[in-house]
């Protein structure tokens, strides 16, 4: 197994650069663009429920299906990772949006009329008070937009640009459990750091959550 | 009839639950358990249909150990109601009624008439048969709650805070009904609260529970108020305890004597005459039929007279405490006495009960004690 | 072929969905790879329903095992679903019982997560007054917490059966067949418009299903549910 990885050492390295790169991208940007779409839909009647189906659609559309018709849809070319960049991100965009939509939703009714009654103007009050305290829940759908952005980027792989993925193509191709062992390992680790990267800046970035469960 | 013998209860943390408790509750009567949050009420309560089981001791039903009696059968045989109701949220209101009969296989088409009949009784529309529970308010569901515990008769009634949740005026009417439709069932009832005067007025015994889950005094409600066994219990039942157990006195015997009356015809001059001649400054008008409407200034001016509505009267089956009310609202210091038509029988003055209550502690060798010195603290104020 | 003109594909696309060859019921037409496609997840449903669902409810009632519920839930995300085929088809050699394997394998974490979670967010006062009533065991678990449990459940098998959907679809990849075949096979013969097709069909297939879901959650939700969902409660949903 040590010989294995010592020697494909290069092979696998590449691939879990790519990986990286392919998963995580996608996150930043689904965070970018679905933030103003959540706080959007939390303050208008009008775009709620065009957002809210827009976001259940995009969601079940199979990924694989979404990697392929990218070029079909955009233009670019069918080997190109930007597919996959970009179809990544509408998923993670169409998940966060609904994180951040409930997030806004469950801030607390007095909390709100509060900040009203305070005079705060209403961007402020989103930003300053109503995001910060949906900040946990934003935070799950982080997770779980993590988590499976990185197992579904190997999927990639069946059209040339998958990440680890490209170990379970291969592997399969020439019989060799190693392989695809390494790439489900690989895979499986690279989720559960994410997950707890996520978790200890969540930590950070709400201390009153933690103060709440230590009283 | 329900005992506990020597019961105690601990929890695997460590949290206090019951101290050896042992207690009767007569048949067909109110048991009310009352005292601060966390000192075992509720789990004295829950450990009677097994929701929870005792540590050590028992629990006898009838004779009957109920630790050797099958959970759910004896369960049945109790009704059960609680704070937050629990009705199941994806049944009609009617089938809600009928969980209990429907688990003991009865006719479903006789056990739906029989709900409707006991939403009735219990004071709802029987429209709302159909409703979901989620279309209710808080005081009817509580209703609702209490018609589904009654549902298939159980001779007993566990009752948890039932009344808790909802707003004063709803707890007070349905407080009222409650005690209606017991005086014609006639359950054995426990009844849990963290209120006195919930306790007080419900109880044909009250429990008090205090710190360390322990049974800190079983007495009527009228014996709790005048002879609190220690200092807990005292502050417990607060510092007006004294006025409360008025409601305890009853007012037959009070010195009731005539009042200045006029008609609710009698013109200005009448009045002032009236009031001239006797010296009372107000007089009492009633109508036609003798039942008092309202006080007159014997000296006011003009149509109205300084008119006050004469508000509670007293009847000789209320207490002390209506009557002592009805005196202080009165701008004569006196309580209309009525009689069982509403006709006007006479009046009493506060100072007069305040000597009544008073005669009564010297009488009973002091028992009536606070009941009188709050009486005339009262009266003074 | 690989410099896609968007009007050139569309036209590609509509061809071949307008070519009556395409439709026709042979072995690989539409029809044929549609039913394959269904057959592969309902079996991998059923199955996975029949393990997870009761594993769920016994968890969600005892609320013992809950941590076990929770990282499975977990672990299921995170498991490369290409990565599990390929192992398992090499393992077992080709044939439909690995891929149902791991068919099954990804949709039991959905269902039985939202099971479990289903059942523990029915309100404990519910549960307490139906225990309280004298209903034994199963009775408070089929008449008080399922009912009020099952709009979170069917959410947990629309997760499931949307994740299967997709993935039957790189079935195709380890030789069997579905909708996914148009995918490969259209790679294979450096098919542009054909792989377009059998994506664009994948993904109306998904959203026809989850369609269906939305109008059976309604249903799983009879008028008391229905009723008490307009105060705002929030969903103790999955992460779906």
């Amino acid at each position: 197994m040590i010989e294995f990885l010592s020697v494909n050492q290069g092979r696998i390295l590449g691939d879990l650069e790519q990986h990286l790169y392919l998963s995580l991208l996608p996150i930043i940007i689904g965070l970018v663009i679905a933030i103003p779409l959540g706080m959007l839909a939390a303050n208008s009647r009008w775009a709620n429920a065009p957002l809210l189906g827009l976001s259940s659609v995009t969601y079940s559309i199979p990924s694989l299906a979404l990697f392929i018709a990218m070029p079909g849809i955009i233009g670019t070319k069918i080997l190109d990772p930007i597919n996959v960049v970009i179809a990544l991100s509408l998923y993670t965009t169409a998940l966060l949006f609904r994180s951040v939509l409930d997030g806004l939703r469950a801030v607390p009714e007095p909390v709100k009329q509060a900040s009203t009654a305070m005079g705060m103007r209403r961007a402020r009050q989103l930003l300053t008070v109503e995001l910060p305290v949906a900040i946990p829940v934003v935070a799950a759908g982080l997770r779980v937009a993590a988590v499976s952005n990185i197992s579904l980027v190997s999927v990639g792989a069946l059209i040339g640009v998958g990440g680890l993925g490209d170990l379970f193509t291969y592997g399969f191709q020439i019989g060799s459990y190693y392989y695809i062992g390494s790439g489900i390992v690989l895979s499986v680790l690279l989720a559960l750091i994410a997950d707890v990267v996520i978790v200890v800046i969540q930590r950070i970035a709400t201390p009153w959550t933690r103060a709440r469960a230590a009283r | 009839m329900i005992e506990f013998e020597s019961v105690t209860k601990r929890f695997p943390g460590g949290g206090v639950g019951v101290e050896d408790v042992s207690l009767t509750i007569p048949t067909g009567k109110i048991t009310v358990f009352v005292g601060p949050s966390g000192c075992g009420k509720t789990t004295s309560l829950r450990m009677i249909n097994r929701m929870l089981e005792p540590s050590s001791g028992r629990i006898l039903h009838d004779g009957q150990d109920v630790a050797k009696l099958d959970k759910a059968k004896l369960r049945r045989g109790m009704g059960y109601v609680i704070q937050q109701v629990g009705l199941l949220p994806h049944r009609t209101i009617v089938d809600n009624v009928c969980t209990v009969p429907f688990l003991l296989g009865r006719s479903k088409a006789r056990a739906r008439a029989d709900a409707v009949a006991l939403l009735e009784r219990v004071g709802l529309d029987p429209v709302i048969a159909k409703r979901y529970p989620a279309q209710l308010s808080g005081g009817q569901q509580q209703r609702v709650g209490v018609a589904r515990a009654l549902a298939a008769d159980p001779p007993v009634m566990l009752m948890d805070e039932p009344f808790s949740a909802v707003d004063p005026i709803v707890r007070e009417s349905l407080q009222d009904e409650f005690l209606r439709l017991q005086h014609d069932l006639g359950k054995t009832i426990v009844f849990v609260t963290h209120d006195v005067d919930e306790a007080v007025k419900l109880g044909d015994q009250v429990a008090v529970f205090g710190g360390g889950g322990r049974l800190v005094q079983v007495d009527a409600p009228e014996d709790l108020l005048g002879r609190p066994r220690n200092a807990f219990v005292a502050s417990l039942i607060g510092r007006d305890r004294g006025y409360r157990r008025l409601s305890f006195v009853p007012a037959r015997d009070l010195p009731s004597h005539d009042v200045v009356t006029v008609s609710t015809d009698a013109t200005t001059r009448e009045v002032h005459e009236t009031s001239e001649r006797t010296g009372k400054s107000w007089v009492l008008s009633v109508d036609s039929d003798g039942r008092p409407v309202s006080w007159l200034d014997g000296r006011g001016d003009g149509d109205d007279l300084g008119r006050v509505p004469v508000g509670n009267t007293f009847t000789d089956d209320d207490s002390c405490r209506a009557a002592l009310d009805g005196a202080l609202a009165s701008p004569a210091g006196l309580a209309v006495h009525v009689d069982a038509d509403g006709r006007v029988v006479g009046g009493v003055g506060h100072d007069e009960i305040a000597r009544y209550v008073t005669s009564l502690r010297s009488a009973e060798g002091g028992t009536a004690e606070d009941a009188g010195q709050d009486a005339a603290v009262e009266a003074d104020a | 072929m690989d410099e896609g003109e968007g009007g050139a594909l569309m036209s590609g696309l509509l061809s071949f969905l307008f070519t009556a060859q395409n439709w026709a019921l042979t072995p690989d037409g539409v029809p044929a790879r549609l039913g394959e496609h269904l057959l592969y997840t309902a079996i991998t449903l059923v199955i996975a329903f029949v393990i997870a669902f009761p594993v769920g409810l016994l968890i969600g009632h005892t609320g013992r095992g809950a941590f076990l519920a929770i990282n499975i839930g977990n672990a299921g995300r995170a498991l490369p679903t290409l990565g599990l085929l390929t192992l398992l088809v090499l393992l077992m050699a080709l044939g439909i019982l690995p891929v149902i394997i791991a068919l099954v394998i990804l949709a039991i974490p959905p269902i039985m997560t939202n099971t479990y979670a289903g059942i523990r967010s029915v309100e404990p006062d519910i549960v307490d007054a139906a225990r309280g009533m004298g209903m034994t065991e199963l009775q408070v678990l089929f008449q008080a917490e399922l009912p009020a449990a099952l709009p979170v459940i069917v959410g947990g098998l629309r997760t499931a059966t949307l994740q299967v959907v997709s993935t039957a679809t790189v079935a195709a990849y380890v030789a069997l067949g579905g909708l996914g075949r148009f995918l490969i096979d259209g790679q294979d013969q450096q098919d542009y418009p054909q792989m377009f097709a059998g994506a664009v069909l994948v993904a109306l297939l998904a959203i026809l299903l989850d369609v269906v879901f939305v109008g059976l959650r309604y249903v799983a939700a009879p008028g008391g549910l229905a009723a008490r969902r307009k105060t705002p409660t929030r969903r103790a949903a999955s992460a779906s």
